[in-house]
């Protein structure tokens, strides 16, 4: 083939997800003979799998120590110097989430649903920027999606048809029901009578 | 008692090939998916596949880090395919709009066509499920939280559209959000210039990360009502 | 390689908790130049395209209404603002965070547009976008997982295993498809053949700062 061919292969964006997918993939796969292990030398190391259910703690597995408002948890961020009330924020739990805990051996797996714990930590506080970015992502590709769709894709201010079929079809709906509310009514009256007599 | 090893424990340690080789495997078969399929809406429904691998090989490292950071690769996957799709959208509908006699093309596979939904518990017990829902999510806040009150919005503005009642377009919903999202900001500033009020800075997150994640899923629930029922 | 070596002297940093900022001559030189630029958007209005009517000898305005134009214009200075924010981060996975950022204000610039050629390689592009997430976040995480850091000036110390390398290659792969590089700028610069043009210049100008601020960070890790 010659290589004038491949340019204009290239030069249609119709192909260029695959391509990009290809290459991806290639690289993917070479990734199985590259040498790979896990440093034990780890930021905000976890305990082992099932070590706090096995020893009891009320909120395992995110128990990190630490008492409401008073007693910082421990963690070991990457710089411990730039984040001065670091771990109150792991020990903390609302009031509620105090109650729940108390009663239940099970919060501990929905304690980053709640404020104050050690996810809410680390996705507020010592990396608190990046979940800032993602929210952003979050709200652009919102408003992408949202100004298409109430601009354009699903505009039908302009449909006055549909419009009068909507308003039809709530007013036939509306009967329906009152149809049915009043055979309802006549029925139970029925009953009453029935058991009067 | 230790709350934190010092060190990786070996559980960790021993799972990390197998879940990393996971990852690497569902990501190599996502893309090569990818890389034969000739239809547009397959290969934006096989992208996700390729997100999940991304989830496999983060979620490998086993530390409390890597849980934090599942969740914005997580909502970039979300937000990316939201905004695409609707563009896939919008091109067909432009390409229909220029060209209304022409056929529909093969390799998209895909049309507009209206949304219709009917199910039973929207007629029935509409307003308890969604006080439940954003009840629930307020005590939950955070993303979670939002996710949950904002499915209740969705679910209520649903509800209304298919009993044929007319429902309060809400323009101000979007400016809920943006505010919500500016409090979070300030609450993120307050934790570094004045650390003594952690609290409520925790809260000003939280509680701005509730209002933003709900009134946006709700902002797609009243977005959707304009196209529901549409036949 | 350190900081001095690439960026010349630390003039300071701003600590965001784990998330470090840098100042570096070199970083907040291209930082100036990125807001610099984002000011003369914010100002300026956007350009209209003449063109040539087919069959006809008249000329069609090729025009962005105002409802577009604002909507174009917010999505244009954010983009600015990203795009600066990642020349001067100091963490690896903020920095592919940016990018995402980067990547799908991109697409939401050129979203408005009426001409379908233009959808087109926006969605491609935005396909593309999407599976950039695999290699720009696994590949941080892979490096995470080989030394034990996110921090890029604690990276920098450290020497580069097999491992660290192969996270590297996954991000530059990631890098190249997210900013549009060859061989894969087909979609990208499709994106941009449209009226509206300072706006548009943001998309290319973003890439070439993001590629330039790519090459240092891959320089700090692997060095």
């Amino acid at each position: 083939m010659r290589i004038g061919v491949l340019w204009n292969k290239l030069a249609d964006p119709k192909n260029i997800p695959r391509l990009f997918a290809f290459s991806l993939g290639i690289i993917l796969i070479i990734g199985l003979i590259v040498p790979m292990a896990l440093n034990p030398d780890q930021l905000y190391v976890r305990p082992a799998p099932q070590e706090q259910i096995d020893e009891g703690l009320a909120i395992a597995p995110y128990d990190r120590g630490g008492e409401v408002l008073s007693q910082p948890g421990i963690i070991n961020p990457q710089y411990p110097d730039n984040a001065a009330s670091l771990g109150m924020i792991t020990g903390y739990m609302s009031p509620l989430a105090q109650w729940i805990s108390s009663i239940s051996p099970y919060f501990g797996t929905s304690i980053y649903s709640s404020p104050g714990g050690l996810v809410d930590e680390i996705l507020y506080y010592t990396r608190g920027f990046d979940t800032i970015l993602e929210s952003s992502i979050l709200m652009m590709s919102f408003i992408i999606a949202s100004w298409l769709s109430v601009n354009y894709t699903m505009n039908r201010k302009n449909d006055e048809s549909e419009i009068r079929e909507d308003v039809k079809k709530a007013i036939s709906d509306s009967t329906k029901v009152a149809r049915e509310v009043k055979a309802n009514d006549a029925k139970a009256r029925a009953k009453q009578l029935r058991r009067d007599n | 008692m230790v709350f934190i090893p010092p060190y990786v424990p070996d559980a960790f340690l021993s799972m990390y090939l197998p879940a990393i080789y996971a990852g690497l495997i569902v990501g190599f078969i996502g893309t090569m998916a990818i890389a034969l399929k000739r239809e547009e809406i397959h290969i934006l429904i096989l992208t996700d596949i390729v997100g999940l691998a991304m989830i496999f090989v983060v979620s490998a490292v086993g530390t409390d880090l890597a849980e934090a950071l599942i969740l914005p690769g997580l909502v970039v996957e979300l937000a990316e395919t939201l905004a695409i799709s609707e563009i896939l959208l919008t091109r067909e509908m432009r390409k229909i709009e220029q060209n209304p006699r022409r056929n529909l093309q093969k390799t998209s596979s895909m049309f507009p066509q209206p949304f219709a939904l009917n199910m039973e518990i929207l007629n029935t017990a509409p307003n308890f499920i969604a006080l439940v829902l954003i009840g629930y999510g307020i005590f939950l806040t955070g993303f979670t939280g939002g996710a949950v009150a904002g499915g209740g919005i969705v679910f209520y503005a649903l509800s209304k559209k298919a009993r044929g009642l007319p429902v309060l377009m809400l323009d101000g919903i979007a400016g809920v959000s943006g505010i919500a999202w500016c409090l979070w900001i300030l609450g993120f500033l307050l934790f570094f210039v004045a650390p003594q009020y952690w609290l409520l800075s925790l809260f000003l997150a939280a509680c701005g990360l509730l209002l933003k994640v709900a009134s946006k899923v709700g902002l797609i629930g009243l977005l959707m009502r304009e196209d529901f029922d549409k036949e | 390689m350190d900081f001095v070596t690439l960026g010349g002297n630390l003039l300071g940093t701003i600590p965001l908790g784990d998330i470090v900022l840098y100042l570096t001559p070199f970083n907040l030189f291209l930082f100036a130049v990125l807001l610099g630029f984002t000011l003369l958007i914010a100002l300026s209005k956007p350009e209209t395209q003449i063109e040539a009517t087919m069959h006809t000898l008249n000329n069609t305005e090729v025009k962005v209404g105002p409802k577009e134009f604002k909507q174009r214009r917010f999505l244009s200075i954010i983009c600015g603002l990203a795009s600066a924010g990642a020349m001067i981060t100091g963490d690896l996975f903020n920095f592919t965070l940016f990018m995402a950022l980067v990547g799908i204000l991109n697409i939401g610039i050129v979203s408005a547009v009426k001409q379908t050629s233009v959808l087109n390689s926006a969605f491609n592009y935005g396909l593309i976008a999407m599976m950039c997430s695999l290699p720009l976040f696994g590949g941080a995480s892979i490096i995470l997982a080989a030394t034990g850091t996110l921090s890029l000036a604690v990276l920098s110390q450290m020497p580069a295993s097999p491992m660290v390398v192969f996270g590297a290659v996954l991000m530059l792969i990631g890098i190249l498809g997210e900013s549009g590089v060859a061989p894969f700028f087909a979609s990208k610069a499709e994106m941009f053949r449209t009226a509206g043009s300072p706006f548009i210049v943001i998309i290319h100008l973003s890439s070439l700062f993001i590629i330039v601020r790519a090459v240092e960070i891959l320089l700090l890790v692997l060095w």
